[in-house]
């Protein structure tokens, strides 16, 4: 569900903050230090990082630049390995059944079974898949406008972020309000920040 | 204020400028006159959800049929709720979309596009590719562009005297909805 679907779903950001000189300059060599950086052969949890919108395995933008026109098309990816609270309880529980038995003790103690279950965490992710998720965004350069092509608030918090640390420049939420400021003068913006809810019936 | 006190406090902003961007539709049988564009089609369709309240007592209600009248929605309007999200059949000339809107935060669901030549050209060349994305971008900044048009109408009358006037009307096409009548 991203920008070239036919079908896609969106929020609207307003980039805040004055952007450096040489921007386009500034952008490539930022995309650059932010692009996304394979974890398959490692046993790192977690990396992000900016891929074409085209291709999620191009983090060089070969296939299809970032820029359009007077915008910056990306899609931020997310890659993470994961294990399922119901597989960690069930080696847990393995493990700790094998130490009670090998050293024959009847139960053990919370510090043991928590030693034991970031072991085994640790353990468990080494073997897991990185799981992708991909966010699309086109951001409009001449009116400082951002679509970010997800709903989800946990994706929208994680582009607030790096977009701030890529781009140092911050991401607005465009709710109704914020929306109506901008496209008002500044008396009746006065007037908007004064209505309360009517009742309609 | 911090923006989730503001969504809180402002959420029934994009919920009023629904409720009333329905009435406006009706009121001229599926069409809204936007100043310097002209007529557009505007139809509600297939989903609506409506709300009422805050904390314990918030209530909602979806309702859902294609092009129906959508007599559950209008009865709910008449129980004091507002449109929180709707599904929009949207026509700008030639031009057709398909979205839903969510009130309360501006989101845009499920946005159906038209099909355009420019779209269609699937050549890998990066010339092709290029105004494949603008082409797609362009479809989606006249959709978010119209809809702040009509939101600016909306706001336009809120923050006015007009509006006491307005929500008269929208109170009286409320009320035969209410009462089962054809709008």
């Amino acid at each position: 569900m991203g920008l070239l679907s036919s079908s896609t779903s969106f929020v609207r950001y307003s980039v805040e903050g004055t952007p450096a000189p040489n921007f386009w300059e500034f952008a490539a060599e930022r995309i650059s230090s932010f692009a996304f950086r394979d974890i398959d052969d490692s046993y790192e949890e977690r990396s992000i990082g900016w891929v074409s919108i085209l291709n999620m395995f191009d983090a060089e933008f070969a296939y299809a630049s970032f820029a359009a026109g007077d915008h910056i098309v990306l899609t931020m990816r997310i890659d993470e390995r994961k294990v399922a609270p119901k597989v960690l309880k069930k080696f847990c529980l393995k493990e700790e059944e094998r130490i009670k038995k090998e050293r024959q003790i009847p139960k053990l103690n919370k510090s043991q079974k928590l030693e034991i279950k970031e072991n085994i965490q640790l353990m468990l992710l080494k073997k897991a898949v990185p799981t992708p998720a991909t966010y699309d965004l086109c951001w409009n350069l001449s009116n400082g406008t951002l679509l970010f092509f997800s709903t989800s608030q946990k994706a929208q918090e994680q582009l607030e972020d790096f977009f701030k640390k890529t781009f140092e420049l911050n991401l607005v939420l465009q709710i109704p309000y914020l929306t109506a400021e901008h496209l008002l003068d500044d008396q009746e913006r006065h007037k908007l920040a004064e209505i309360t809810p009517d009742i309609l019936v | 204020m911090d923006l989730v006190d503001l969504i809180a406090e402002k959420r029934f902003l994009g919920q009023e400028f629904l409720t009333w961007l329905w009435f406006k539709s009706d009121e001229r049988g599926g069409t809204v006159y936007l100043p310097g564009t002209g007529d557009i089609t505007l139809v509600f369709e297939k989903h609506m959800l409506l709300e009422s309240g805050e904390g314990e007592s918030h209530e909602k209600i979806v309702c859902q049929g294609l092009q129906s009248q959508l007599q559950e929605a209008r009865t709910g309007l008449s129980m004091g709720k507002k449109l929180e999200q709707t599904r929009i059949h949207m026509e700008l000339g030639e031009y057709e979309y398909h979205l839903t809107l969510k009130g309360s935060l501006f989101e845009f669901r499920s946005v159906k596009p038209p099909k355009t030549m420019e779209g269609s050209d699937e050549s890998d060349d990066p010339a092709a590719v290029e105004g494949r994305i603008l082409d797609r971008i362009g479809l989606l900044e006249t959709a978010t562009r119209t809809i702040d048009e009509l939101f600016r109408l909306f706001l336009k009358i809120r923050i006015s005297p007009e509006w006491r006037d307005e929500v008269t009307k929208i109170r009286a096409w409320i009320n035969r909805a209410g009462a089962g009548q054809a709008v």
